[in-house]
Parts: structure tokens; C-alpha cells; sequence
């Protein structure tokens, strides 16, 4: 496993101010909602992913948002405007919390660095002090990561259907699983189509961030899904990746539509035209800085 | 569907070699490309497509002789697996499918549309674009596959259009800058300014 995040983010450029102060506000809402329930440390954890993760879930809430502002640690000299008291945020902070423990788990079953073994008993410890009737989200995770490792470690050809499965599984049962904790309209189809839209980004997620590592796994032979699933020749990374780069294309373009017409199946009360951006406009950016990237990659060699 | 000896007009239990001659006369008689601009072209398609159906089922029957109980199933497991795919079944229909052993063009296409539902985006292209060219004039299959290429067109397309992926605008710009800069140099102006 990789860093995995950070990936999802609104294109700035097409974003109106409004929605621009009101993704900080949940980013900084996020980081408060970890700080209350985990404590100061699991903070350095936070990720764009799961801010919007906490957007999203907070649009299908009925209850009206509520604005604070404050000074916090991290930006003393200012006050910033944060969300308070959204049980979205809440559920995102403990998805967040979970993620970032079995990464650093796993990091430390492949590296055995000081670092990451330091860290993941740390956030260990923190775990315990969250809400207790999320756990069962909590025992899914474990589960699925377990899969996905046992995948990895795996000699058979794979394809990257395959591979990308238990990641794009979690993605999805966490996106749909908050339907359990609210009221909401026409549940069950409400469910699938969270499912679908965290399926196909969490898909999105696993390959983009297969492809952006490429060049570096490669070069210190280090496991990448993309390798396993495509390279049967063995090439090197100046003959591999122009080789794929069409498929990885294919691959990312369709997730990502996916996930903006699943978007567009669910009854979202508020911020659209964020969520609009972040999954149009901010997905295709991010693959183009991610191609560019790695093409630089190869000229570099 | 009819019986696919009746179909490409041969005997049960003709030979490989009979099949094979007999579909070439059908098909001869039937290909699209004879029928450009005539109000028949639509009925010799499916004519064809029909053809070829019938002549996957004979070709891939090991043996000459031909075990009608399987190939009808092997039928009527496909109509079954186009509702179970309508209706979202798609297990049931990626079970199903798992339990044919002849690997027709449409069995290809429709293995695709379940691993399209999945979202295992890279497997369906790859037994969809199986089907489309073990039957080449099959326009279904042909359909499904240009179907995703136009989605995935339509969703680029509002980034594309604001000029990020190139620097087209940019280019444009420092060019007609350049040039007027030369312009005016040897005494005359692009842009009055």
C-alpha cells in the first residue's frame, strides 16, 4: 500500500470564493472533530480525501450546517471558520483516524521503520477513545485489508480489476454505511448509489496513485499494482509505462464518470456546486498533473 | 432462436467442412457491404448477425454432431442473462455466464456488460472488444464499446474546455506578441497599441 491520499480536491481555479472558504471549513472542522475525539497526535493524519468524504455525507443530511470560528494550533495568528457539530464530520474523522492506523499497521509490517512502527502503535492507543457504534465500520476495514495484503503478497497473474477490488470495496462500504446513522430518503437506493460513487473512487484513488508511484517503485522494486497486473514482459519504466498509459487513461476516465453520475442520482441538499467541481473538474486535473508527472519521469531517466 | 442447421441451411449432423462452405454462401449472400443505400441493409444485417450465431454455436460444438439440448440451453441461458443484467443480477448473470463453456462472441459481450456493471472497466474492454471481432458486423457489440468511449468524452469534456490541459491560449498569446513585436520593428503594427 501506498500513501493512497490526499488525491481528491476541488480544481481552485473554477472554484467560487464561497465554496472555496466552505471546503476550508470542513477541512478545519475535520481536524477539530479529530482533535475532540482522538486527541492532538492523530491530527497529523488529516487528508483532502476525507474532507470529502465529510461533504459529501454532510449534503445528505437535512439539518442546517453551523459555522463557528476560532483560533486553533495550527494557524495561531488567524481566526478560521470551521463546521461544528456535524455527525458527518464526526463518522469522516473516525474513517480518517481508522485509514491512516492500518496504513501506518501495514507500513510497518513492509518496512519495519522506527517511524511508522512509532506512529501506528500511537494511533493505536488513540482508537479506543472514538465512537464506539462505528466499529463495526472499524471490523469491514480490517477485514477487507486483510484482503487486499494477502492479494498483493499473491504469485498468480492478476488483473487490476482484481487487485484494485478490496480497496474499491472499502471505499464503497464506508460511503454507504453512513446511511445507517441518518434519515434519509428512499434508503435503500440512497445505499447503492453511495456505494457505486465510493467504489469507483476508491478505484480512482488505488490506480492514480499506483500510476503516480510508478517510476519511484520501480526503481527501488518495490511492489505496484500496475506492475504486477500489466508488466509480464518485465520492462523497464521508459518501455512500461507509455505501454499503459492509455489503459490507465481508460481505466481513471471511467471511474470518475462513474462517480459524477452516481453523484448526480443522489438527494443532496447542499453544497452541489463543490461537489460538482471536486468530482469534474478537480478529478481531471488531478490526472493530468499525475500524467504530466510521470512523463517527466521517463525524460528524466 | 431457430435451429442453427436450419439457419445456415445444412443437415444435422453435416460435417465441419459443410458448415463451413455453407455459411460462406450465406454469408455471401447476406454481407452489409452489397447492400450500401438499399432499403434491405437493415434486414441483411441481422440476417448476418444470425448467421454468425448459429455458426459460433455449430463451430465451437466439438465434434460434427450436434447436442441440440446444450446449444438451446446455452440459448435461453442468454436471454436469461440479458434480464438478470437488465434487472441488476449481476452476480447471477457473472454465475451464469461462468457456467457456459463455449466462448461465443456473445458470451464475450455479455461476460463485458457484467464486468462493465461491476466496474471492472478494464476486463469489460477487453471481452467487448473480443466480441466485436470474432463478429465484426454485429452492431450491438459495436455500439456498447462506442458507447463508453462517448461517455468518457462527454465527462473530459467540460476540463478540456477551459484551455488547462494545453497551453494553447498561452502559446497564442506569446506568439501574437512576438509578432507584433517583429511588426513593429521593421516599422508596421499587428495589434495598434
Amino acid at each position: 500500500m501506498h500513501h493512497m491520499f490526499g488525491y481528491v480536491t476541488p480544481c481552485k481555479m473554477e472554484l467560487k470564493i464561497k465554496d472555496y472558504e466552505k471546503f476550508k471549513s470542513y477541512y478545519c472542522g475535520l481536524c477539530r472533530e479529530i482533535k475532540k475525539s482522538y486527541g492532538n497526535i492523530p491530527r497529523i493524519t488529516l487528508n483532502y480525501d476525507m474532507t470529502f468524504l465529510s461533504i459529501l455525507l454532510d449534503s445528505l443530511s437535512l439539518g442546517r450546517t453551523t459555522y463557528k470560528t476560532g483560533i486553533c494550533l495550527v494557524h495561531p495568528n488567524k481566526k478560521r471558520t470551521y463546521i461544528h457539530n456535524s455527525n458527518a464530520i464526526e463518522y469522516a474523522a473516525f474513517c480518517n483516524v481508522i485509514l491512516a492506523y492500518y496504513k501506518l499497521k501495514d507500513d510497518k509490517q513492509d518496512n519495519k521503520s522506527i517511524k511508522s512502527y512509532f506512529y501506528s502503535n500511537l494511533i493505536g492507543f488513540y482508537i479506543n477513545k472514538g465512537n464506539k457504534s462505528f466499529s463495526y465500520v472499524a471490523e469491514y476495514i480490517e477485514k477487507r485489508l486483510t484482503d487486499l495484503y494477502n492479494l498483493e503478497k499473491n504469485n498468480n497473474n492478476l488483473s487490476i480489476d482484481e487487485l484494485s477490488d478490496p480497496f474499491s470495496q472499502i471505499t464503497g462500504f464506508i460511503l454507504s454505511s453512513y446511511i445507517d446513522f441518518i434519515q434519509v430518503s428512499s434508503k435503500e437506493r440512497t445505499k447503492q448509489n453511495l456505494f457505486n460513487l465510493g467504489y469507483n473512487l476508491g478505484k480512482w484513488i488505488y490506480i492514480i496513485d499506483a500510476y503516480d508511484d510508478l517510476y519511484e517503485d520501480m526503481k527501488k522494486n518495490k511492489f505496484n499494482p500496475l506492475e504486477k497486473a500489466y508488466n509480464v514482459n518485465k520492462l523497464n519504466f521508459n518501455a512500461f509505462r507509455p505501454e499503459i498509459a492509455d489503459n490507465v487513461d481508460f481505466i481513471l476516465t471511467n471511474c470518475a464518470s462513474s462517480c459524477l453520475e452516481n453523484l448526480d442520482k443522489l438527494p443532496i441538499t447542499k453544497n452541489e456546486d463543490l461537489l460538482q467541481n471536486i468530482l469534474q473538474l478537480g478529478l481531471m486535473e488531478k490526472m493530468n498533473t499525475v500524467y504530466k508527472r510521470s512523463e517527466q519521469n521517463e525524460k528524466s531517466i | 432462436m431457430r435451429n442453427p442447421y436450419e439457419v445456415i441451411g445444412v443437415k444435422e449432423g453435416s460435417s465441419k467442412e459443410e458448415i463451413k462452405r455453407a455459411y460462406r454462401e450465406q454469408a455471401k449472400k447476406y454481407h452489409p457491404d452489397q447492400y450500401n443505400n438499399n432499403p434491405l441493409k437493415d434486414l441483411a444485417e441481422e440476417k448476418m448477425v444470425e448467421l454468425n450465431e448459429a455458426y459460433d454455436i455449430l463451430m465451437n460444438n466439438n465434434g460434427s454432431s450436434y447436442r441440440s439440448s446444450e446449444d438451446y440451453n446455452g440459448y435461453s441461458d442468454y436471454n436469461s442473462i440479458r434480464m438478470d443484467i437488465q434487472n441488476g443480477n449481476i452476480k447471477n448473470a457473472e454465475n451464469s455466464l461462468n457456467n457456459i463453456s463455449s466462448k461465443t462472441a456473445e458470451w464475450n459481450f455479455l461476460m463485458g456488460m457484467v464486468q462493465l456493471k461491476k466496474g471492472w472497466y478494464d476486463s469489460a474492454n477487453n471481452y467487448l472488444t473480443t466480441a466485436c471481432s470474432m463478429d465484426p458486423v454485429n452492431r450491438e457489440y459495436k455500439e456498447a464499446l462506442n458507447a463508453i468511449s462517448r461517455r468518457n468524452t462527454a465527462y473530459r469534456q467540460p476540463y478540456n474546455n477551459r484551455n488547462y490541459g494545453n497551453n494553447d491560449m498561452c502559446d497564442l498569446c506569446v506568439k501574437l506578441w512576438c509578432a507584433d513585436s517583429l511588426c513593429e520593428c521593421f516599422g508596421g503594427d499587428l495589434i495598434p497599441c
